[in-house]
């Protein structure tokens, strides 16, 4: 695997309301986490460190860049492990003791001698790419009013506000087991990821988060406005951002291609 | 992937090959080794007995002598190949299924079945269970074979340091055991010519464990997510502070509901799994099978790259894959376009499902420019974005800017 310059910042806050910051990260280039726990005392921070720490586990033994997925979702799997014996462990004493936690991961791979982002998620924290000035969220939700917006019942705006929209359908600690969402991204189509937990993108729409990666040029400043505008928008739950950027990455869109595709248009009557 | 509801077969050592999930039962002879594994993959991700089936024959059935594929659902499927017998026990007395007819194999859906067994190779006793997993086995038992005389030889399960796990109803049938079937013919040399003659022994005392046998290994049980808390009544699975009623003095009682009601992770909780998520976004396109033991097609791309389609093909000036399991990664296949006339996700390739079983399936991933196929013998057609076409050996795929790739037989 190429070596790539990763640029990368990183911020988290407990929020005005809650008394736990249960949010985890993880800056290892090339391994980022961000996991969001639930359950509290002695549970949800436990729970989202345990990933963080075996993803940080990961990276000191070093992994086979070729086999990135199975590496992570080996990595997953020990950590869902650790915190279901953990939870039994806990339940011992406090019958209705519960932990569990989100994942989101961001590691570079090898795909055929091509470095790649390789993305994998569980539960509603999110992964987003800003690239050519656009937000595009690449993780998709494991939650119920994700799957509505799905099926089409209900459209995003709907789901912002829908009674449901805390209830996710997939998580790390669930005895039913873990599968990860992955994803593979080229280098040249995320000139910069975020990966945050549901206290910012909960917190503030996406127009705004896309007006601050545009604008803030250091990731480190970057995190560091996301969080902060989480707060300000009331920072109702700890809200985590990790920002990676891929230095040097020039974008690949030639001269002429918005010509090409006018004369496309032309050519053809409508934009094929 | 254990999962206590599984049903737990009774084996004795042999050379054939048991792979054991919770909906399906299937032995295959030692000599097919490469299909096993794939077919694992698939039996232990939940696989019903249709896409067993598919995966099984996805390697083509002249070379595969004999097998047993025994679905248990609602009722109990049973397909029989080669020289192999099963018996299967109902109410109604046993049903013999034997691979030995004429046809390509027998096939038999039977209700109310109790139990079943099939001897493959004589030989040793039936001391092993197994509740999902591979196996190398040389009979096999599962419910209430007692009365089906090919489980003769079961014998009490060793004791629970075995790592499977334990069945009850392994010592239920153990007092009526009768050793008939004791060929003795230790190490036939062809696994598919198995010990073929063995009658039922007449009484079968059906058990009423055999009601609760089949479906309930179905993975997804419609129950919210516990964190494997004890199913007790609490109210909050994984909020963030339960609601914890304490009565107070004068007998009310409060509701300790600590965060703000807008409070989001004190409001996060997990639902029911997701079981019908339909993971790659092509709307309305069945699924590729996710283990396809050999490749539909070969791609030869003009640039002069040649790609099987073992997997799902991903081609682009810098395409993206989206959402897949860490077991089925497809293949991103990126191409020069100086032009930019090749969108950077533009079209994927994949094994075909269902009735498109067995051949390469192209499809337009929305791609701005589009992407012109010609089959041969056909003329050329634009492919609509998200419509799958099946691709015939010869077709031609235009994505622009020069590039084309031809589909071939592998």
């Amino acid at each position: 695997m190429k070596p790539v310059d990763l640029h990368h910042g990183a911020a988290t806050d407990v929020g005005h309301v809650r008394t736990v910051n249960e949010d985890s990260f993880l800056v290892a280039p090339p391994v980022f986490v961000v996991a969001d726990g639930m359950g509290g005392h002695a549970g949800g921070d436990v729970a989202s460190r345990i990933v963080v720490e075996e993803f940080a586990r990961l990276v000191e033994r070093g992994y086979d860049p070729r086999r990135g997925a199975e590496h992570v979702s080996d990595t997953i799997a020990r950590a869902q492990a650790r915190i279901v014996e953990y939870g039994e462990g806990q339940r011992a004493e406090h019958p209705r003791w519960h932990a569990g936690t989100t994942a989101v991961v961001a590691v570079l791979v090898d795909d055929a001698g091509t470095t790649k982002w390789l993305l994998a998620n569980l539960g509603d924290s999110r992964i987003y790419r800003f690239d050519d000035g656009r937000l595009d969220q690449v993780s998709v939700d494991h939650s119920v009013v994700q799957e509505l917006v799905d099926a089409g019942s209900i459209t995003a705006e709907e789901a912002a506000v829908h009674p449901e929209r805390h209830v996710i359908t997939r998580a790390l600690g669930s005895p039913e087991g873990v599968r990860p969402d992955f994803f593979l991204l080229p280098l040249s189509a995320a000139e910069r990821l975020l990966l945050c937990s549901d206290g910012i993108s909960g917190m503030i729409p996406d127009s705004e988060i896309a007006a601050i990666l545009d604008a803030v040029h250091d990731p480190r400043d970057a995190a560091d406005a996301l969080v902060r505008a989480a707060l300000d928008a009331g920072g109702r739950d700890n809200a985590t951002a990790v920002v990676i950027d891929v230095v040097g990455l020039v974008h690949d869109d030639s001269y002429d291609s918005e010509r090409q595709l006018a004369s496309l248009e032309d050519k053809l009557g409508a934009r094929p | 992937m254990s999962e206590s509801t599984g049903h737990p077969r009774q084996l004795s050592t042999g050379s054939w090959y048991a792979v054991l999930g919770h909906r399906v039962t299937l032995l295959l002879p030692g000599e097919e080794r490469a299909r096993v594994a794939g077919l694992w993959e698939l039996v232990d991700g939940g696989a019903d007995f249709d896409e067993v089936l598919d995966g099984l024959l996805a390697g083509g059935i002249r070379a595969l002598g004999g097998f047993v594929l025994v679905g248990h659902g609602e009722g109990t499927r049973a397909l029989v190949r080669g020289g192999v017998t099963l018996t299967l026990a109902t109410a109604d007395g046993d049903a013999v299924v034997s691979g030995d007819g004429e046809g390509m194999w027998a096939d038999r859906t039977l209700h109310g079945v109790t139990g079943g067994a099939v001897v493959l190779e004589g030989g040793g006793p039936a001391d092993q269970v197994l509740v999902s997993g591979i196996a190398r086995v040389g009979s096999l038992s599962f419910g209430d074979s007692a009365g089906v005389d090919g489980a003769g030889a079961v014998t009490p399960p060793a004791d629970s340091h075995a790592p499977q796990e334990e069945p009850d109803r392994a010592e239920e049938s153990r007092p009526v055991a009768e050793p008939v079937a004791q060929a003795p013919e230790p190490e036939q040399a062809e696994p598919s010519e198995p010990v073929a003659p063995y009658e039922p022994v007449a009484d079968v005392v059906p058990i009423e464990a055999a009601t609760s046998e089949p479906t309930t290994g179905a993975p997804e049980t419609g129950e919210p997510l516990t964190f494997g808390a004890p199913t007790d009544e609490d109210p909050t699975p994984t909020g963030e502070q339960p609601a914890i009623a304490e009565p107070l003095a004068d007998g009310h009682a409060v509701l300790d509901v600590h965060d703000g009601r807008d409070d989001h992770d004190g409001h996060t909780t997990v639902g029911p799994p997701a079981d019908s998520f339909v993971r790659p976004g092509i709307p309305g396109q069945e699924l590729a099978p996710p283990v396809v033991s050999r490749p539909v097609a070969k791609l030869v791309l003009s640039t002069g790259e040649v790609v099987e389609v073992d997997r799902t093909i991903v081609v682009g000036r810098a395409p993206e894959a989206r959402r897949f399991a860490s077991s089925d990664q497809p293949r991103l296949v990126t191409v020069a376009s100086p032009q930019h006339e090749i969108s950077s996700t533009h079209l994927e390739i994949r094994p075909g499902a269902g009735a498109d079983h067995g051949s390469a399936v192209v499809t337009d991933l929305g791609s701005t420019n589009g992407t012109v196929l010609v089959q041969p013998g056909l003329p050329p057609e634009d492919l609509q974005a998200g419509i799958a076409v099946s691709l015939i050996p010869g077709a031609i795929l235009d994505l622009g800017d020069g590039v084309t790739i031809q589909t071939t037989n592998p």
